[in-house]
């Protein structure tokens, strides 16, 4: 080796300075060239964005086409493993999806009810449509854990998109470019969720740890205790940063006797992801009513007008319902009136009837008298040859002729 | 004649494989991380520019090993430039060792090269971590540096033989 200060500094300005015929630049001007461009990318200009954005679309294009044979032999390694447990896995899935139907029908309801109770809350419907995008870069880097989708601005996708795969979360658009857009992924360090965990409805955050798994974070000190194996881990929505709700995981293999560690078995496998639903969210407003923007925001800003103003809708819903009472109240009275003359007229008809019976049960007496009279008066007639009979009509006769002739009365 | 020009053109092809292969590797991230070998990564886009630096081959050109560096950037999602960086400085170093060498040692270059790579990747957590912020695995660094220390007597066995075969 070169010995001496001026050798050295030779062979420095050789290596930083000196250009062979081959080269257009030295090193020098290229590693000043890097430190500039570090520079301008810390900056956000609009020029450096749109440069980036035109780079950022040229190289995903490459990087999908190089990458082409790469993916291809990858693929075939998964097809071929996926046909050696095809079996297996028909079973487990025709098992999973008999579960899945019963519980498809109650998750709609519970959808249903969940847009109508966020309607009353927010005053707003959130109506979304997901959009299918299809990967096309996915290195998996160990530094940073992100994918390259193939839609981007023009699609309507923007920074803090939601992706998806099926409906669990997979992570977040984190850079737009014009038809492609770069998400990061849960996995990665930098991935921070706010989540909920379910049933015991503790909040807690999520964060990447570079490998497959999640790392529930920044708990609430004793309530760590009544975490379970196989906990559900979902979004809670806090920060607004991602829509509550959306399934991410579920609690896995912690052992708390050694560590602290709650470690997030992700329902995706990220390193299979193929296409992803990028969910693109409108919100409309619900109630339009004639006043003006100013009250509107007066609305918001003052809480306490806008509960007087519920309180005062709710005062008159009473008072429509209270005067629908008091007409109800009196077509009841008029028709008891009615059912009361009703009555009495029945009364009447009763009384007449009642009348007619007794009448026909004299008559009827009547003519068990005269029958008993055809038969019997002979022996009750006062006459010659019967002295000891009654006169006809008398009270002895009558009672003479009903005990059939008997004297004694 | 018709050979002579087909002959030529793959000469011309042959002797620009190494920027080519580097192209292909920075938009491929050429490290096998698809196996799902936990820690295992390694760099390969380094050990190709130390070696063809050191190597003084004519057909690298430090611009285009600066362009390859921010299509890496581009790619593994890190702010731009930052690899431009890595890769020039490894050239520096590359040079400024072929400058300073009367004998080249084949051991001695190896382990100048787990020093200059480790430098490197230190010098890139700190930017990372310090100028923008961003979280990483110091153990992925790690590994990846040794991996790349390992796999560097290999790839300079392949590299020395396709130099074999340009030259003859």
């Amino acid at each position: 080796m070169v010995s001496g200060r001026d050798d050295f500094i030779i062979a420095i300005r050789s290596a930083f300075l000196k250009k062979s015929t081959k080269q257009k630049f030295s090193l020098l001007t290229l590693a000043f060239i890097s430190i500039f461009v570090i520079s301008l990318s810390v900056l956000d200009f609009k020029i450096i964005r749109y440069t980036k954005v035109g780079i950022n679309e040229i190289v995903y294009r490459s990087s999908f086409i190089v990458s082409i044979p790469e993916n291809f032999i990858k693929n075939a390694f998964f097809q071929i493993s996926d046909y050696t447990t095809f079996f297996n896995d028909y079973q487990k899935k025709k098992i999973e999806l008999a579960e899945l139907k019963s519980n498809y029908v109650s998750n709609e309801i519970i959808e249903y009810e969940n847009i109508e109770l966020k309607e009353l809350i927010n005053d707003y419907a959130s109506s979304s449509n997901k959009l299918l995008a299809k990967i096309i870069v996915d290195h998996d880097s160990p530094f940073l854990k992100s994918i390259i989708i193939n839609k981007g601005s023009k699609d309507n996708i923007k920074i803090g998109t939601n992706i998806y795969d099926r409906s669990y979360l997979v992570g977040r658009v984190i850079e737009v470019n014009y038809k492609t857009s770069r998400v990061l992924l849960l996995s990665d360090l930098n991935s921070n969720v706010p989540v909920t965990i379910a049933p015991q409805n503790i909040q807690a955050i999520v964060t990447g740890t570079g490998n497959e798994y999640g790392q529930i974070k920044y708990i609430k000190s004793g309530l760590a205790e009544d975490l379970m194996q196989d906990s559900i881990v979902y979004t809670s929505g806090t920060g607004a940063i991602f829509k509550s709700g959306i399934p991410i995981g579920k609690i896995q293999s912690f052992d708390q006797s050694v560590t602290n560690e709650y470690n997030v078995e992700f329902y995706s496998d990220f390193s299979q992801l193929k296409y992803v639903f990028a969910e693109i969210r409108n919100k409309t407003e619900i109630i339009k009513t004639e006043k003006s923007d100013e009250d509107k925001s007066d609305q918001v800003k003052n809480p306490v007008n806008a509960k007087l103003e519920i309180l005062e809708n709710e005062l008159k819903i009473i008072e429509e319902t209270n005067q629908k009472f008091q007409e109800e109240n009196e077509n009841l009275k008029s028709k008891v009136y009615e059912l009361n003359l009703k009555f009495t007229d029945m009364n009447d008809q009763i009384l007449s009837q009642k009348r007619i019976i007794d009448q026909s049960n004299v008559d009827i007496d009547e003519l068990k008298f005269l029958k008993l009279n055809l038969d019997h008066g002979h022996k009750c007639r006062k006459s010659f040859f019967n002295s000891r009979g009654f006169e006809v009509g008398s009270d002895e006769y009558k009672n003479c002729v009903l005990s059939k002739g008997g004297l004694d009365g | 004649m018709a050979s002579l020009r087909t002959k030529s053109s793959f000469l011309k092809f042959y002797s620009w494989l190494p920027i080519l292969i580097l192209f292909i590797s920075v938009l491929n991230e050429f490290d096998f991380n698809y196996l799902n070998i936990k820690y295992f990564s390694f760099n390969f886009p380094f050990i190709l520019i130390f070696f063809f630096t050191l190597k003084d081959f004519k057909n690298f050109d430090y611009f285009l090993v600066f362009i390859a560096g921010l299509f890496n950037d581009t790619v593994v999602g890190l702010p731009l430039g930052i690899s431009s960086l890595s890769y020039i400085l490894i050239c520096i170093a590359a040079a400024y060792i072929r400058n300073i060498t009367i004998r080249p040692n084949p051991v001695k270059d190896w382990f100048y090269f787990l020093f200059i790579i480790s430098l490197i990747n230190s010098f890139n957590y700190s930017i990372l971590t310090l100028f923008f912020s961003l979280e990483l695995n110091l153990m992925n660094y790690l590994i990846n540096t040794f991996f790349t220390f390992l796999f560097y007597i290999m790839f300079v066995t392949i590299f020395k033989y396709y130099m074999k075969v340009l030259d003859d």
